[in-house]
This record gives C-alpha cells, sequence and structure tokens, in this order.
C-alpha cells in the first residue's frame, strides 16, 4: 500500500500542471460544499443557541388578527387576560403589541396626509431645531424631513399643523436613513397616551407558563378559550404565533441558496470527475511500457487497477484538500458578511474527503480497469 | 525446468510458430539463434508465460500453467522468472534501486529482506553507488546491468533474456555475458536469444529457429568455463 501510495505521488508529481488542471474542479467543487456546509451549520447552530437567548422556554405568543383589513380594531382587553391567566400552568399573562405606532392624519391648510406616530424618545437626532424631553400634554411635534417637504416644502420650524383635529407646533426635524424604520413624527409622551395610544391594540397576548407545564397544551387550551370567550372573537382570529416564522423563512431562503450552490458544486465536481478520467486515461496510454515492465516482474491484473485507482483517489483528495483550505479562506471572507458565524464541522471536513475520494473511484474506475485488462505481449511491445 | 512439446502459435492465417518441441535442463545454458521476424520473441513469450494462446504442451517444473488464473500466472513470474530485454525497459523515472526493487514490491517478502535483497544484486551486477542515478544518467551497459539485477532479485530458477546484448557494443557485451555466465555457475538456468553467434557461444546449447521452426537441437561444443 506504501508503496502504491508513493507510486501514486510520484507519477502526480512529475505532471504537477497538467493534474494541478485537472484538481480545479475537484478544488472548486469541494470549496462550494465547505462553504455551504459551514454557512448551513453555522445559521443552525446561531438559530439554537438564539432560541436560548430569547427565551422561549417559558413562554407561548397568542397573535389575534383581524379578519377584514377595513377593521384593525380589536386585539385582547384586560378581560381577555385575565381569562386567560385562568388557565392551569399559566403563571403570569402580558399584552403587547406588534404595531410600534399609531396612525393619524395630518394637515396644513388643505395639504392632507396620512402619517404614522409614536411618542418621542429619549434620543434624537435632529437636522433642524432642538430636541428637549417635552413634559405634559405638550403640543410640540418632531417631524420627519420627508413630512416636512411636503407639508411646507421649507421653514418648516415653529408651523403649526393639525394631527387629527390638534394643532401642534413642529420643534424641530429629523432626518430618516435609509436603512432605518422610523414614523413620520413624534409627540409627547403623555400626549401620545391620551390621544393615540388606545390605536395601538394588544394584539399579542405573551402567556408565561409555570415550570413543567406543557407550553403545546397551554398554546391550544389559550386559543380554544378565546375563540369561546375572547371579547374580540367576532372581528379577529386567534392562533399560536410561532417564533420560528421568521426563521423559518429565512431557513427557506438559505435552502434555496444552499441548492443553488450544491447544484454548481455537483456540476463542477461532474466536470472534475470526467477531467480526471480523461487525465487518467491519457496516463494509463503514457505508461503502457511501465505497465508492462510490472506485469511481467510478477504484478497482477489488479495490482495495475490498484495503482491507477489509487493515483486517481489521491489526485482527487490532494484536489479536496485544496479545496477545503481554499474553503477555509472564503469562510473567513463570508464570515465579514453574515450576521452569524459560518463554522466548518468535522462532519463537513470526513464528508468533502469521502466525496473527493467517491470522484477518484468512480471516473478513476474505467482507465484503471483498461490499465488492468491490457494484452501483455502488446504492452511490452512499447517503448 | 522445462518441456515444450509441438508448440505452434498463429496470428490469423500467419504461422509463427509450428511443431516446437524442446527440453531445457535444471541449470542450462540455452541460446535461441535466429533472425529476425523468425519466431524467437514469440517462443520466448511463450516460454517466460507472457503469452497464454498457444497450441501444444508447455510444461514448467512438470507443470502446465496453460488453465491457471491471471493471478496465480503473475505470481509464478515473479517468484520462479526473470527477465531482460533489448533495451533494457526500465522505469525512466525511477532510480537504479527503485527499478531494481520492482519485481519485491509484488512478492510477499519482508521489508528489511527486501532490502538486504536489492543490495546484494547491486553487488552482484557491479553498481554500487548508482544506487540514486536514474536510467538517462547511466551508460547502456549500466542500465543492462540493472535490468539483470532486477530480473534476478527475486532469485528465479529461470532467467529468459530476449537480445540482452541487442543493444550494446561488443565489449559491453562481453561484460553483460560474463553476468551471465556467473549466474548460470551458480544453478540459474538461462534461456537467451539473440542473433550474434558470438554471444550465443557463451551458451551451453544453442538451437536455431527459422520461420517459426526450430533447428540443429545439440549440445554446444563450446562449453567455456
Amino acid at each position: 500500500m506504501t508503496d502504491k501510495l508513493m507510486i501514486a505521488l510520484k507519477s502526480i508529481g512529475k505532471n504537477k500542471n497538467r493534474n494541478f488542471l485537472t484538481m480545479l474542479g475537484i478544488i472548486i467543487g469541494i470549496a462550494s460544499v465547505i462553504c455551504i456546509l459551514a454557512i448551513g451549520d453555522g445559521f443552525t447552530h446561531t438559530m439554537i443557541k438564539g432560541m436560548g437567548n430569547h427565551n422561549m422556554r417559558n413562554k407561548v405568543i397568542i397573535q389575534w388578527e383581524p379578519t377584514s383589513d377595513y377593521n384593525t380594531d380589536g386585539g385582547f382587553t384586560q378581560n381577555d387576560a385575565s381569562a386567560l391567566a385562568g388557565i392551569p400552568g399559566v403563571d403570569h399573562v402580558k399584552l403587547t403589541s406588534s404595531v410600534a405606532e399609531a396612525g393619524a392624519k395630518a394637515q396644513y391648510k388643505t395639504k392632507n396626509f396620512s402619517i404614522g406616530l409614536n411618542k418621542q424618545p429619549k434620543h434624537l437626532k435632529l437636522v433642524k431645531g432642538t430636541y428637549f424631553t417635552m413634559t405634559g400634554a405638550s403640543n410640540g411635534v418632531y417631524i420627519s424631513e420627508d413630512l416636512a417637504h411636503k407639508l411646507f416644502k421649507e421653514n418648516a420650524i415653529n408651523r403649526l399643523i393639525s394631527i387629527d383635529g390638534t394643532i401642534y407646533e413642529v420643534q424641530g426635524i429629523y432626518h430618516i436613513g435609509s436603512m432605518e424604520y422610523r414614523p413620520d413624527a413624534y409627540v409627547a409622551k403623555t400626549t401620545f397616551k391620551q390621544l393615540f395610544a388606545n390605536q395601538i391594540i394588544k394584539d399579542q397576548a405573551k402567556i408565561y407558563v409555570n415550570d413543567g407545564a406543557s407550553k403545546k397544551q397551554i398554546g391550544k387550551a389559550a386559543v380554544k378559550r378565546m375563540k369561546q370567550m375572547g371579547e374580540e372573537k367576532k372581528t379577529g382570529k386567534y392562533s399560536v404565533s410561532n417564533p420560528d416564522q421568521i426563521s423559518k423563512q429565512f431557513t427557506r431562503i438559505l435552502n434555496d441558496v444552499t441548492y443553488f450552490i450544491a447544484f454548481i458544486a455537483g456540476i463542477s465536481l461532474l466536470i472534475a470527475g470526467i477531467g480526471v478520467m480523461n487525465v487518467m486515461y491519457i496516463t494509463v496510454s503514457e505508461r503502457r511500457k511501465e505497465i508492462g515492465i510490472r506485469r511481467a516482474f510478477g504484478a497482477t491484473s489488479s495490482d495495475i487497477r490498484n495503482q491507477f485507482l489509487i493515483e486517481s483517489v489521491v489526485l482527487c483528495v490532494i484536489g479536496g484538500i485544496i479545496g477545503m483550505i481554499l474553503g477555509y479562506i472564503l469562510v473567513s471572507i463570508i464570515n465579514a458578511f453574515l450576521p452569524f458565524k459560518a463554522v466548518i464541522t468535522p462532519y463537513a471536513i470526513i464528508l468533502s474527503l469521502s466525496v473527493s475520494t467517491a470522484v477518484g473511484l468512480i471516473f478513476g474506475f474505467i482507465p484503471s480497469n483498461k490499465a488492468a485488462k491490457s494484452e501483455l505481449v502488446g504492452l511490452l511491445k512499447e517503448e | 525446468m522445462l518441456k515444450v512439446t509441438d508448440v505452434g502459435k498463429t496470428y490469423g492465417k500467419f504461422t509463427a510458430l509450428e511443431n516446437i518441441n524442446l527440453e531445457v535442463a535444471d541449470g542450462e545454458f540455452l541460446a535461441i539463434m535466429g533472425p529476425s521476424g523468425s519466431g524467437k520473441s514469440t517462443l520466448i513469450n511463450i516460454l517466460g508465460l507472457l503469452d497464454q494462446s498457444y497450441t501444444g504442451e508447455y510444461l514448467l517444473e512438470n507443470k502446465s500453467y496453460k488453465d491457471v488464473n491471471d493471478n496465480q500466472l503473475s505470481q509464478i513470474r515473479g517468484d520462479e522468472l526473470g527477465f531482460v530485454f533489448q533495451n533494457f525497459k526500465l522505469l525512466t523515472t525511477y532510480n537504479v534501486y527503485e527499478n531494481i526493487e520492482v519485481p519485491l514490491i509484488y512478492s510477499k517478502k519482508e521489508q528489511n529482506k527486501k532490502r538486504q535483497l536489492v543490495a546484494d544484486v547491486i553487488d552482484k551486477v557491479g553498481l554500487k553507488g548508482k544506487e540514486k542515478n536514474i536510467p538517462s544518467e547511466l551508460s547502456g551497459g549500466q542500465q543492462q546491468r540493472v535490468a539483470i539485477a532486477r530480473a534476478i532479485v527475486n532469485r528465479p530458477k529461470l532467467i529468459i533474456a530476449d537480445e540482452p546484448t541487442g543493444a550494446l557494443d561488443s565489449k559491453t557485451s562481453k561484460e553483460i555475458m560474463d553476468i551471465f555466465t556467473k549466474l548460470n555457475q551458480a544453478g540459474t538456468t538461462i534461456i537467451m536469444v539473440t542473433h550474434d553467434s558470438e554471444v550465443a557461444e557463451y551458451a551451453m546449447r544453442t538451437v536455431y529457429i527459422r520461420d517459426g521452426r526450430l533447428y540443429n537441437d545439440e549440445k554446444s561444443v563450446k562449453n567455456h568455463d
């Protein structure tokens, strides 16, 4: 075996350029395989860890969704919350909203716009005006650059606008970046509570369960109870919200990408295999004399077949190892752009080595067999 | 050592060998002489178990190998026979040591013993110090010594040599034939094909082959010592 490995390495070393070109397909194929697996594994790893972080362990979320797009009022009421808290195994219930802002109409003279607004945040960077925390039911308002332009064209500061019939004075203008989400206007906290907070419906009920209680059963029981006695059961539907929904969607996209790269890797490996077969055919016909000599001095036809098979496998495995190194470099580069960390697992390395070995065996077989089956007398006539 | 009875071989309509009868005793040194195309190579291919498609009977050490499988044939070739060819047939990218080692790769001997065997034959053919050279760095005579070393490294009972001096000048030919003579004196049976009568004189007996038929099967008069 060591002898045959040495023979193989020697023969491969003799035609470095030719063999390197042959390996390219395998290198690319294996590098792709390593990348796919690293991204996939990294994502799975992050997701599992992330689930722990979000502390979904003792919490079930029940969602209320309006049946009609025109009537968005509804959600959970305090009575609903008490009803849910009564389910056995439930520790306490918290009502929250999946929507962050209230809808309103902003008006200046004859101009009229639907806007989203919220209570003012602690900090906000303004392009015009000065930012301060407005106290009490102040009628100050901060508006976005975009809204300011639409309403006033210019000089918006200290002008008056009407929002849902109440007059407000513009205190400042802020910029919304392209990657940033902000409502069109901010009002004082107290004002928001008094006038708009009721708009933000409590469409989520977070049910905290006791230790040892089944989240699945409580989720089912909660939905059932709401369907029977929920105060807004006529206007909307109740369901158990799946926290994995987003990651599921992401997984689906990731899977599509994975299939695509796997497809490329597959084609690359197929072409690589054909290249290997071609180069092995050349090697076999170049070395007819050598085959003849070895056969005359005791090599069996399976010795010859194995010798060339080993050579083909060694060629592919070397390509595979270079591919893995390239894959490792690519993964390090990709990691700079990924929201999670791609990891190369031992499984990926084993798979890559198996794939390259398989390519070598499959595509090396026919040429090796040809070498093994050659007529001995003919071989010895070769010079 | 071997006995050939009524052996024939045809390629399509062409008759390469016809009614060959030959007996070679243990320890004999036989020369087969004949012009090119006479069937010499065809005959020694059969004798060397390289060619199995012939008619008639060929017994090597009283055993017919006509119906044994390929693996067994390979084993016999590796263990019992040694070949020396006209143009040496060395592996050009392998050094002297590696070339001589080839038959040992396929035999089941221990690694340590193999090293000893190679060292022994290198000494025997006078190539000490040339172990790391590749064939192209050697003269023709040295290359043929490598080929002889390779043929005898497995201690075969029978050496089959096809025009071993065909590519060498007369002085070098003499050196090579001296090696063969020594091997024969040590008990190895040798069958050698040549078209050079001077070379044939080293043999104990010469047979002549023409147009696929064997003639003059008589003991060589000149029995040199």
